[in-house]
């Protein structure tokens, strides 16, 4: 859970508008671009290649590592390999008073951050300049990155301009041409003065000892080029087997990380180059490489965090995520940022520095839809959220919940209960603002419906199913936002799949999903709803096991075999179930889809895609195609129709200040369709867009799909019958 | 193997496109001895008048160092590492193009062709069309297929730029503000 300190930085962080602006700003631009600089090339097949090539090298480290010093040193340059960080300081160092090194240019290495290197430097009496120009900016006034790939991203212009004037001691007007052209002048003379240049790589090429570094702005070039003694800093995970498999990456890195076909630049170096000495001599300079370790393999070593290893770090995980796009990247705490970061952190830096930011993930996924590496950040990130619980244990309030949670008969009878007690607070309308009990932080800053009167379970039984020839049979799974919140979507599921020709069934004994649990890291109790579940849906006897909600989809198709894995009792029970279960639009879709038809009443809907259902299951297509296949309704498409609402769960109780935001340029562009519906798939979606759109006083209804199906085409039915 | 785009039908025009979205500028001239007579009047123009020249089989093949100096222009070939952050121009040949990206491939293990493509504020790059080739992939397979791979191999495609400040793109913070392009028709070998 966030500490007190960390919720302050992000408080600031929200407060900063500058940062807000540039965030903003960067993140409407970044996704269409990125989008169309793919035109035209297939970027699953990069991906796939990229994840090849690192997963290969990762896995052949030692060899892609001898591989690489053997044709590096047969090239003349010395490589030095570096256990830890202080190792790589310290022959750095060694070397630079070895040569009599005053000054020193470096273009851009986040490895030298990691292991601030510049302070050892600067400790031995050394000049080191960044010439990276957010780099040098953040050099100027102290600060560290707050991005990976631009650094200066949260500063102004007015800010740049005060630091550089501090600096010069001369007034420097914000204007950013002049400001790039100062920090030109003064860095080209650092340039031409420097004895060493210090380089990160993006790339180690195995197979040549190639080192490549890809840059807009020239100053990996200069560094390359100018000083007579050249340091590349490398991590050991820049491997890269074969020279033509640097093709893969030099097609994903540029595009994913700004958007950009190439960058301006490529530099590729193989052993020393010529360079003139300060005599006026030509000579080959020294070439150094550095491959340093510091807590790489332990990373590699470790199962659920060996892909990190096919990073080629586009930092384009910072630039889709919805809780980057707001805070920036300072929260974070050190250098590395972002989603990526915080996995980076905890095995670059110290684990404990982790703690805070992994909690800023929304679980959205949209992060693992672009990375060209094929990373699942969010899996990873929850993964140390489960062992930050496991070691250190959940704080009680959100123990005791999910606790309650846990255990079916209790949960169900304190739902029944809150149904009759939030009575006074509902004064006759369909949202509540307060909530008894453990689910009070929930109404912050929106409004939550009133749970049913009468929860979908008891209704079940009254529901008829008249199906004229029976294909099967299908279990139904509610979760509780369906079963207590809104039984009338389980209605809409029923009405479907007898239309199909399927008979619903509804096991008694299912409760919670156990995806809170899953979310919040406590892995016991999100095991004992894994198996109270599978008891219940009894999935060996039923065609499938549908569910109108894609995060309880998600946990029964994924989370299932992956927590009782290993356990013989229950390993085989769980794999059926996952096979069988789909969520409703994907069941509805594999059936054959509804046939035209519909009341043909014109409304005007726009939808809204859940993040598990688009990024965990692919279906985005199916709900749209059931809509649009409904006599009456006109489908438009909103913006950016498949970014998170914000809602994520408990997300939205413990980060109620991103969750905030994040909704409200949901709403925005909902309104802007003019659609008379959202149409969503996911009963939490649901919540929180029609709790957003009741603060903003919008008449625009949310409704899931399965609820629209029935409303248009079965009304149209009983007009039929009558 | 690699995965790439669409082919374009022209070289040249896929090239030059690409270049020029990237602010890079380009343009075509049939002989060796056209460069001169193209560069003079862009360099009038543009009011340049003093350049860095590192002699390649193209610019020895067109003269160009005698037609720069007979149109008044100072042309500086040794001494680079002292006249070049002075010139306002530096003139170098490269060797391939890519051109589904708009990228010049440079063989740099030449340190005064280097600096003179690194420092002076605008940088022409000549090469030979004949060497313009579809994709990064054939790119890296022809560097792959040399003797050795170069000491310094770099990828050219348009100025320096950045957008560190506010995410506003500014042209030529550490190398050339501007970057031309100028391919010859013409095949010039060493030798010849």
């Amino acid at each position: 859970m966030a500490d007190q300190e960390f919720k302050g930085k992000i408080e600031q962080a929200l407060d900063n508008s500058t940062l807000r602006g540039a965030l903003g700003r960067f993140g409407e631009f970044y996704e269409k671009a990125r989008e169309q600089v793919y035109e035209g090339y297939d970027f699953q097949a990069l991906r796939d290649q990229v994840a090849e090539v690192k997963s290969y090298a990762a896995s052949h480290l030692d060899e892609m590592l001898d591989q690489f010093e053997r044709a590096a040193t047969a090239r003349g340059a010395k490589v030095f390999r570096a256990e830890t960080g202080e190792d790589a300081n310290r022959y750095i160092s060694e070397l630079a008073l070895k040569h009599k090194v005053k000054s020193i240019v470096k273009s851009k290495s986040m490895a030298s951050e990691e292991i601030h290197l510049n302070d050892a430097l600067a400790a031995k009496g050394m000049d080191v300049q960044e010439t990276d120009l957010g780099e040098w900016i953040l050099q100027l006034c102290h600060q560290t990155p707050s991005h990976m790939v631009m650094p200066a991203l949260h500063m102004t212009k007015e800010q740049v301009a005060d630091v550089f004037t501090d600096h010069l001691g001369r007034i420097n007007d914000p204007d950013i041409a002049s400001l790039v052209k100062t920090a030109r002048s003064e860095l080209r003379s650092k340039f031409l003065e420097a004895d060493m240049g210090i380089s990160g790589a993006n790339m180690a090429i195995a197979e040549t000892g190639t080192l490549m570094v890809v840059t807009n702005e020239g100053n990996a070039r200069l560094t390359a080029t100018l000083p007579r003694i050249h340091v590349f800093l490398v991590g050991v995970e820049k491997m890269v087997p074969k020279f033509e498999d640097a093709g893969c990456i030099l097609q994903t890195l540029p595009r994913n990380a700004t958007a950009q076909a190439i960058t301006s630049y490529v530099t590729m170096v193989t052993g020393p180059t010529p360079v003139y000495m300060p005599d006026g001599s030509v000579r080959d300079k020294e070439l150094h490489i550095v491959l340093m370790d510091n807590g790489r393999r332990k990373m590699y070593a470790d199962d659920k965090f060996k892909k990190t290893f096919q990073c080629i770090r586009c930092a384009s995980c910072l630039n889709v995520c919805p809780a980057y796009q707001l805070v920036g990247g300072h929260v974070y705490g050190h250098i590395y940022t972002g989603g990526i970061g915080t996995i980076l952190t905890a095995f670059l830096n110290e684990e404990k520095f982790a703690e805070n930011p992994q909690n800023l993930c929304l679980q959205c996924g949209k992060c693992a839809e672009i990375c060209p590496g094929r990373l699942d950040i969010p899996e990873m990130i929850l993964e140390l959220r489960t062992r930050f619980a496991q070691k250190k244990g959940l704080p009680f309030t959100q123990k005791f919940a999910l606790d309650i949670v846990a255990n079916r008969r209790l949960f169900h009878s304190l739902l029944r209960v809150a149904s009759l007690a939030q009575k006074p607070l509902t004064k006759g309308q369909p949202v509540i603002r307060h909530l008894p009990m453990f689910l009070s932080g929930l109404t912050e800053k929106r409004s939550l419906p009133a749970i049913a009167p009468v929860p979908f379970r008891d209704i079940f039984k009254s529901i008829p199913q008249n199906i004229k020839d029976v294909k099967g049979t299908a279990a139904f799974y509610a979760g509780c936002l369906v079963d207590f919140v809104y039984p009338k979507i389980g209605e809409g599921v029923i009405a479907a799949l007898n239309d199909k020709g399927y008979k619903v069934v509804f096991p008694e004994g299912q409760s919670c999903c156990g995806a809170p649990a899953v979310y919040m890291g406590d892995k016991p109790n999100a095991k004992k709803s894994a198996m109270l579940n599978i008891e219940a849906l009894k999935a060996e006897g039923v065609d499938y096991v549908v569910s109108a909600c894609p995060t309880c989809t998600h946990a029964l198709k994924d989370s299932y075999p992956a927590l009782l894995s290993g356990d013989p009792a229950w390993e085989e029970r769980a794999a059926v179930l996952s096979r069988k279960a789909l969520d409703f639009s994907k069941l509805l879709a594999d059936l054959g889809g509804l046939p035209e038809g519909g009341d043909g009443l014109p409304l005007k809907v726009t939808y809204h895609d859940s993040c598990h259902l688009k990024r965990k299951m692919g279906v985005y297509r199916e709900p749209r195609a059931h809509l649009s296949r409904t006599a009456g309704i006109e489908l438009v498409e909103m913006y950016e129709s498949d970014h998170c609402c914000g809602f994520a769960g408990s997300y939205s109780i413990k980060f109620p200040e991103i969750s905030a935001p994040i909704l409200e340029k949901k709403i925005k562009n909902i309104e802007a369709t003019g659609a008379d519906v959202v149409a969503v798939d996911c009963p939490g979606c649901l919540m929180q867009i029609s709790g957003g759109l009741d603060q903003a006083r919008s008449p625009i209804k949310v409704k899931h799909t399965a609820e629209i199906l029935l409303e248009k085409r079965h009304r149209q039915k009983n007009q039929k019958l009558s | 193997m690699l995965n790439q785009g669409e082919r374009p039908k022209n070289l040249y025009e896929g090239f030059r496109e690409k270049l020029t979205a990237m602010a890079g500028e380009c343009s075509r001239v049939r002989r060796a001895e056209d460069i001169a007579a193209f560069l003079i009047p862009f360099f009038r123009e543009n009011k340049i008048r003093t350049v860095g020249l590192a002699e390649s089989p193209l610019t020895r093949a067109g003269g160009l160092r005698e037609r720069l100096q007979g149109a008044g222009i100072k042309v500086t070939t040794d001494n680079i590492r002292q006249a070049a952050p002075g010139v306002e121009a530096g003139i170098t040949q490269l060797k391939w193009g890519i051109a589904e990206l708009g990228t010049l491939v440079q063989i740099g293990t030449n340190v005064d062709q280097r600096l003179l493509s690194m420092l002076p504020p605008l940088h022409v790059a000549l090469a030979q069309t004949s060497e313009l080739v579809p994709t990064v992939a054939e790119a890296l397979r022809l560097i792959h297929s040399l003797p050795e791979i170069p000491g310094f191999v770099g990828f050219i495609t348009g100025p320096s730029r950045t957008a560190d400040i506010e995410r506003v793109l500014t042209i030529g913070v550490h190398g050339p503000g501007r970057f031309l392009a100028l391919l010859v028709d013409e095949d010039v070998r060493e030798g010849e």
